[in-house]
């Protein structure tokens, strides 16, 4: 006891002289002049060495959401929904069937419509089609502007008529909004005019690719591409065009209008698109540069091609088929291997055809045939 | 300052506070474009705005979805190593949507698959599993054997490049949906890629890229050697030879059949370069495609027929810039796809094999021999130079005439037929 209170005397002894040492002295009268330095020193060495030494687990992406804010969501259908067990589906392709007799198989239609306008006696004539609408699937794309807005608000009230009708009601309905920019003029006159012919096709190629591309699906038999302008078909149309048989067949559209000179209702060819090459169109070709393109119906440019649409016969067979070279996008049946073998409209020059003619050119290309219905009408709305 | 609101001082706020939240409101009403999007509750129609799948380069933020497409032939063997890499892959699991193609396999490549696939799905990390997955089957008929050799073989290009261009488009064609943003395409055969593939080729915000691809080689073939030459960039020599060509002739790169001096991505690879480095290309190859989903959505696909002279990938890549999309690679970033030898070299392999038997035969052989050696002969230089004295007694050595005998040419002779079996050995013809 003793020994230790000595020895907290003589520590006392040492801890005063200490405080009484000047620096120290110093220091408990302005700490803040070696505190201040000091936490510097720290701070600098957190710094630096922080930065220096690599964290454990270094990412090279952020995978932080980025996501839009809430006034902007996406406003699209909900994505993955009623997935199957796993999320595993498969589909045998070599089972998948396209016949004379698509009915009696049970094969599945697609119907393809690129639509900027509404039309009620369009939508009443698909409604007409005498097809199992169990079995047809539709797709629709609508332009990126005011028209495709007064569009999409029509067809949005018809849809929702239709399919809360069970006799009516189609087995699946897309309906898509392009990417791409479009004309914003869509009046009669603009759109024939020629010098926007090429960019007006290339953008309604595009349009029609991303319809079909995304549409098509693994039970899709055979697709129908169907003008939203074309208001009246025979009602049997996907039956009437499945038994030819054909890789690709374009029916003959007319359109409606009244005879001044006969004051009578009469009918006149409406799409030039559908046409035999002559050796004057490819003559024509040869003498253009690679990023032009030729259309018919225009007197600048005589092809002397044969077109369909002079070719109809009122009394001749229904069913009298002839070899094409370019189909329009009116009412053509398409088997759906076509499209999956990688045949589409193409929004280029493709041997100086564009769209449609494209299409026809490219799918025979690929080892396809084309043909054409001259005396198989259906009918064009008259604006 | 003073903070305390008189009567109109207050309602004065108020207006402000309400033309501004007016404004706000505005703006939530009819922005972004004043775009229409109609609403159903009916399960079978679906809208979607094609706008919202463009693609970003940083699509994993934005909780974009990959559609992954792997065509699939007589690949069992592979899909071990396939999954490996499917499992590391660090894109979101649940934005990737999965779609295979099994064509004409005969190895129950679809059995296997579907195992892989159930076993991913069912861990218990739900991060691991992924979005949707469709198995496709269907058979184009083989026109060409899957040999290597078979396969690379000249000949068999371009009808073998028509129907792969075939069998991809089905795939595609039938998998992509409105809602996906970009298409990854990728061989299974693939041994080495990085975990963060897609982000590595997303970031770069091209409309289709690819990475370099070599392979590793044995030793004595050289160590590693580029694999896919069909990446590549036009040359005048490209378009002269295709102007030279008929209608549905095809192209093949890296055949002597058709010269065309076009720099390859695969070799303009320096393995110290910055990966980050990007070269526009015209033709590119399948092994590992990174493209915004617009390019297929919008028509662009793998030409089945011959597109300026070119088929599949290759003419995909002309195909799209024909579209106005832009085509890059990444000649210092390198995935390596597996080693298959070809039929020379399975046929040097053997003759190596059988070599190295031989060789082992016949030093088993010199051990036994140099072993007997001393048994079977007895030395007898030491008694000779003894008995040499006794036996040479009675002669007269001063006269005696030394003899040389030259043994040189005998001994050349013998290497001489030694290093022609050598050469012969070296010289070693497959054929």
């Amino acid at each position: 006891m003793l020994k230790i209170s000595i020895w907290t005397k003589q520590d006392e002894e040492i801890s005063t002289t200490m405080l009484n040492h000047p620096i120290v002295r110093n220091i408990r009268r302005r700490p803040l002049l070696v505190v201040a330095p000091l936490s510097l020193i720290v701070i600098l060495y957190l710094f630096i060495f922080s930065h220096r030494e690599p964290s454990k687990k270094t990412q090279k992406y952020s995978y932080k959401s980025k996501n839009k804010s809430w006034f902007n969501k996406n406003k699209d259908s909900v994505i993955l929904r009623n997935l199957p067990k796993n999320h595993l589906s498969h589909y045998d392709l070599n089972q998948l069937t396209v016949s004379k007799t698509p009915l009696e198989n049970k094969e599945e239609i697609l119907v393809l419509t690129p639509m900027s306008k509404f039309l009620p006696e369009y939508w009443d004539n698909l409604n007409k089609l005498s097809y199992d609408h169990s079995l047809i699937s539709l797709g629709f794309i609508l332009p990126r502007n005011e028209d495709g807005n007064k569009a999409l608000k029509s067809l949005e009230k018809a849809v929702k008529q239709t399919q809360s009708d069970p006799t009516t009601k189609f087995k699946k309905i897309t309906i898509l909004r392009q990417d791409t920019n479009s004309l914003e003029s869509q009046a009669e006159k603009d759109r024939h005019a020629l010098a926007v012919q090429k960019e007006r096709r290339s953008l309604m190629a595009l349009a029609r690719n991303s319809l079909v591309f995304t549409t098509i699906s693994p039970s899709t038999s055979w697709i129908l591409w169907l003008d939203a302008d074309v208001i009246e078909t025979p009602p049997d149309i996907i039956q009437d065009l499945a038994a030819h048989d054909k890789p690709i067949l374009s029916a003959n559209v007319y359109q409606r209008f009244f005879n001044e000179e006969t004051k009578k209702p009469d009918i006149r060819p409406y799409d030039f698109n559908n046409w035999v090459e002559s050796e004057e169109g490819l003559k024509l070709a040869k003498t253009l540069g690679e990023d032009e393109i030729i259309v018919e119906g225009y007197a600048e440019m005589a092809t002397y091609r044969t077109l369909m649409a002079h070719l109809y016969n009122a009394k001749a067979d229904q069913n009298t088929e002839m070899a094409l070279d370019g189909v329009g996008g009116g009412a053509v049946l398409v088997k759906a291997d076509v499209h999956r073998d990688g045949a589409m409209f193409p929004s280029f020059p493709f041997y100086h055809l564009i769209e449609t003619e494209g299409f026809a050119k490219m799918a025979k290309r690929l080892g396809y045939e084309v043909f054409g219905l001259p005396n198989y009408l259906v009918y064009h709305y008259n604006e | 300052m003073n903070f305390k609101l008189d009567g109109i001082n207050r309602i004065r706020l108020l207006v402000a506070c309400g033309i501004i939240f007016t404004i706000t409101l505005l703006k939530i009403l009819f922005t972004p474009s004043g775009l229409y999007s109609p609403s159903f509750d009916d399960e079978s129609v679906k809208f979607f705005d094609l706008d919202n799948y463009k693609g970003r380069a940083d699509g994993w933020q934005y909780e974009e979805r990959v559609l992954f497409c792997v065509p699939l032939r007589d690949a069992s063997a592979h899909l071990p190593m396939f999954f490996g890499h499917m499992k590391n892959l660090t894109y979101p699991h649940n934005l990737i949507d999965l779609a295979f193609l099994v064509s004409d396999s005969s190895d129950n490549t679809l059995g296997n698959l579907k195992k892989h696939l159930n076993e991913i799905q069912n861990d218990p990390n739900l991060a691991m599993r992924f979005g949707e997955i469709e198995i496709f089957e269907k058979d184009f008929g083989q026109i060409i054997g899957q040999s290597f050799s078979d396969r690379h073989g000249f000949a068999a290009q371009g009808p073998r490049r028509k129907l792969m261009a075939r069998a991809r488009n089905w795939l595609w064609t039938v998998a992509i949906k409105p809602y996906h943003s970009h298409v990854y395409w990728r061989d299974a055969d693939v041994e080495t890629v990085p975990p963060t593939i897609l982000e590595d080729l997303m970031h770069h915000d091209k409309d289709v890229i690819v990475p370099n691809v070599w392979r590793p080689l044995p030793d004595w073939l050289g160590n590693q050697q580029p694999y896919d030459l069909n990446s590549w960039q036009e040359s005048d020599g490209g378009l002269q030879l295709a102007e030279a060509l008929e209608e549905d002739a095809c192209i093949v790169e890296g055949y002597v059949e058709y010269q065309t001096w076009r720099p390859h991505l695969a070799y303009l690879r320096d393995p110290y370069g910055d990966p980050e480095i990007e070269m526009e290309l015209d033709g590119i190859g399948g092994v590992s495609i990174l493209t915004k989903a617009k390019v297929f959505r919008t028509g662009s696909h793998f030409p089945a027929f011959s597109f300026e002279k070119h088929a599949e990938t290759e003419a995909f890549g002309k195909l799209s810039k024909r579209m106005g999309y832009n085509v890059y690679g990444l000649p210092h970033y390198v995935i390596w796809h597996i080693y298959e030898p070809s039929s020379d070299d399975l046929k040097h392999m053997e003759w190596m094999a059988l070599e190295e038997i031989r060789q082992k035969e016949e030093a088993k052989i010199k051990a036994v021999y140099d072993k007997v050696w001393d048994k079977a002969f007895e030395g007898v230089q030491n008694d000779w130079s003894k008995e040499r004295n006794d036996f040479m007694k009675n002669t007269d050595l001063t006269n005696f005439r030394k003899i040389y005998v030259d043994w040189s040419g005998a001994e050349s002779e013998n290497l001489v037929e030694n290093n022609e079996e050598d050469k012969h050995l070296a010289d070693f013809d497959p054929a």
